[in-house]
């Protein structure tokens, strides 16, 4: 449903978002996880259309998002980082507003604007101005406004940003509904949020795409484990299972493949150098061994970034008694 | 089509859901009163004076050309002064709240968006003029004005209100501070209006060059009541010129940005 392929973002020379590449199959949630100033917001309006990539190419529902931009845009609902909306409106008439412009036809916009307002329980502030509505009012107001033209795509950027702990429980179960009609991408800087939320989860951290995983995979990759990077020559063979059965080897996954050499992932137990074993054992095969170093990338690391910065968040004690914190208590570690 | 009617429609509707619609309205209003009464009097006096010389009485002097024609060369000055507070929210409001966002992401074209900014625009102007023509009116119960110069006049009053939004929409694009899209929006207009000043003093070449820039002067033949084609394409290719380069801002921001 959405294909992104080598993205890449420069701000004169500010790099925001380099060689980014995903997919997302249809129905799915797929979280964005970085911490603030990752590239998140960057790649959510490239997806958009709002702003052109330097390089690479992303297609949305078929359509590529720079040749084919209203097609794209047609297919795509999108919440801002700040809901987008006119502070001199009422909420039913913002609604109609985007209704038109989205090109819902003018026959079905009424029953569209009452359905949507249903689904994220503004229908008691459906007169009021959005001026005057509350932050999570806003909120919510921004994902009907998303959803109106009952798009494939759903592209929320940060949509718990800011709420209290019972708006932000409200969110996640409203997109959780919605998964079923759409095909979400969510980001967040909130570990918790992902493993409650999404299917598939892509870390970014400083525009660079950090692991594509899901959240109990990434979770268990980062709790007891470290990742070395192997290049070996194996005459053509697989040696995912020999290296697999190294002592402490928990997983190995092959990453990449070019004239005959081939470059795996292997993961350890945490603690358990592996190094020596795995050198050992590609020799003692007769096989060359061309690279091994530990991961570049550190999850813990950007884990840790990511859930110191929830704490500047408002209402912290509210927060630490949000009901399964797993994330923090991961960050600790 | 469709699409442009509803951006038209939000703007104009954000007009009077803001103070800005009631005060360019009542400024116009309030202005183009007192300067009804005061070229009112003064023809008053004149025509007058006129029928204690025994001549023809008031008829003879045109209503037209000593009364309307002035009135509405002064709106032309109107226009200058609260266009300004029209145009300078249109991008820059939306820059600033996010709503951009909004628009860009939408399944319409920078065209789309930018004609229904300007008709929106045009459609406030619009009713400012209407105002106008209250008073106008009065003079036709009264007496015998002629209806071909006044025709020719508001076209030309549209014509040139349409040349100032569209530089004030691409101002407006150019920043996210509304105020400051005002402030450099009205100094653009001044410079529009007072630049056959400066041919004035600088030989004919520079005449000739500055009079054909000056939108103002392509309006002198509507307020006489004559619609002379040459000044029409003027108007209509500043208008589109204007919103080009409008078009040309949105676009490259969104490269910057
Ligand atoms: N308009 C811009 N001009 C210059 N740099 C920008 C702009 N927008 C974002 N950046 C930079 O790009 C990087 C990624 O930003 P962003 O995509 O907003 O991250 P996130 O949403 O993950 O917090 C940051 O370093 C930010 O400073
Ligand atoms: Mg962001």
């Amino acid at each position: 449903m959405i294909e992104v392929q080598h993205l890449t973002k420069r701000y004169g020379r500010v790099t925001a978002v380099e060689d980014v590449s995903f997919r997302v199959e249809r129905g799915e949630i797929f979280g964005f996880l970085g911490p603030n100033g990752a590239g998140k917001t960057t790649t959510m309006r490239i997806l958009t259309g709002f702003i052109p990539a330097t390089e690479g190419k992303a297609i949305v529902a078929g359509f590529d998002v720079f040749d084919q931009p209203i097609e794209a845009k047609r297919r795509t609902g999108y919440l801002p980082e700040t809901p987008p909306l006119y502070p001199d409106m009422s909420v039913v008439e913002y609604l109609g507003f985007v209704a038109k412009v989205k090109g819902v036809p003018s026959a079905e916009r009424r029953q569209r604007i009452a359905a949507v307002m249903e689904r994220t329980r503004i229908d008691d502030v459906a007169t009021r101005l959005c001026s005057k509505l509350s932050k999570g009012y806003r909120q919510r107001v921004g994902l009907a406004q998303a959803i109106i033209h009952n798009p494939d795509v759903l592209i929320l950027d940060e949509p718990t940003a800011g709420l209290d702990p019972k708006q932000i429980i409200e969110t996640r179960e409203l997109i959780k509904e919605l998964a079923g009609d759409h095909t979400i991408i969510l980001s967040t800087h909130i570990l918790p949020e992902v493993s409650q939320t999404c299917q598939r989860v892509v870390i970014i951290n400083k525009g660079h795409v950090v692991a594509v995983d899901t959240p109990d995979n990434l979770t268990a990759r980062l709790r007891g484990s470290e990742t070395m990077y192997v290049q070996v020559d194996a005459n053509g063979l697989d040696a995912s299972g020999t290296l697999g059965g190294v002592a402490g080897v928990t997983r190995v996954a092959e990453s990449d493949r070019r004239d005959g050499l081939v470059g795996y992932e292997v993961e350890s137990e945490h603690g358990h150098d592996v190094r020596r074993d795995l050198a050992r054992t590609v020799i003692g095969n007769g096989w060359g061994l061309l690279e091994l170093r530990p991961m570049r990338m550190s999850l813990e690391e950007i884990f840790l970034s990511l859930t110191t910065e929830e704490t500047p968040t408002p209402a912290p004690t509210a927060e630490a008694s949000a009901p399964t914190p797993e994330g923090e208590e991961t960050a600790h570690e | 089509m469709s699409n442009i009617v509803a951006i038209a429609q939000k703007e104009l509707k954000s007009y009077f859901a803001s103070p800005i619609a009631y005060i360019v309205i009542g400024m116009f209003a309030l202005l183009y009163g007192y300067f009804y009464i005061a070229i009112l009097a003064y023809f008053i006096r004149q025509s007058l004076q006129m029928s204690e010389f025994g001549g023809q009485g008031a008829q003879a002097l045109n209503v037209n050309q000593a009364l309307i024609r002035p009135l509405l060369q002064n709106v032309t000055i109107l226009v200058l002064f609260v266009m300004p507070m029209v145009t300078m929210r249109t991008y820059a409001e939306e820059k600033r709240s996010g709503t951009i966002e909004l628009l860009l992401t939408s399944p319409l074209t920078d065209f789309q968006i930018i004609l229904g900014k300007f008709l929106g625009a045009m459609a406030l102007y619009g009713i400012m003029l209407l105002v106008s023509m209250i008073h106008l009116g009065i003079l036709f119960l009264y007496g015998r004005p002629e209806w071909k110069p006044l025709i020719s006049a508001y076209l030309g009053l549209l014509l040139l209100g349409g040349c100032f939004i569209s530089v004030g929409l691409f101002i407006s694009s150019l920043t996210k501070n509304q105020i400051v899209a005002g402030m450099a929006t009205f100094a653009v207009f001044l410079f529009l209006w007072v630049i056959t000043w400066i041919g004035g003093f600088s030989g004919p070449t520079v005449d000739q060059l500055t009079n054909y820039l000056s939108i103002i002067n392509h309006y002198d033949d509507f307020g006489k009541g004559v619609i002379d084609t040459t000044h029409v394409i003027y108007y209509v290719s500043f208008i589109t010129f204007g919103l080009f380069l409008t078009a040309k801002s949105v676009d490259s921001e969104r490269w910057r940005s």
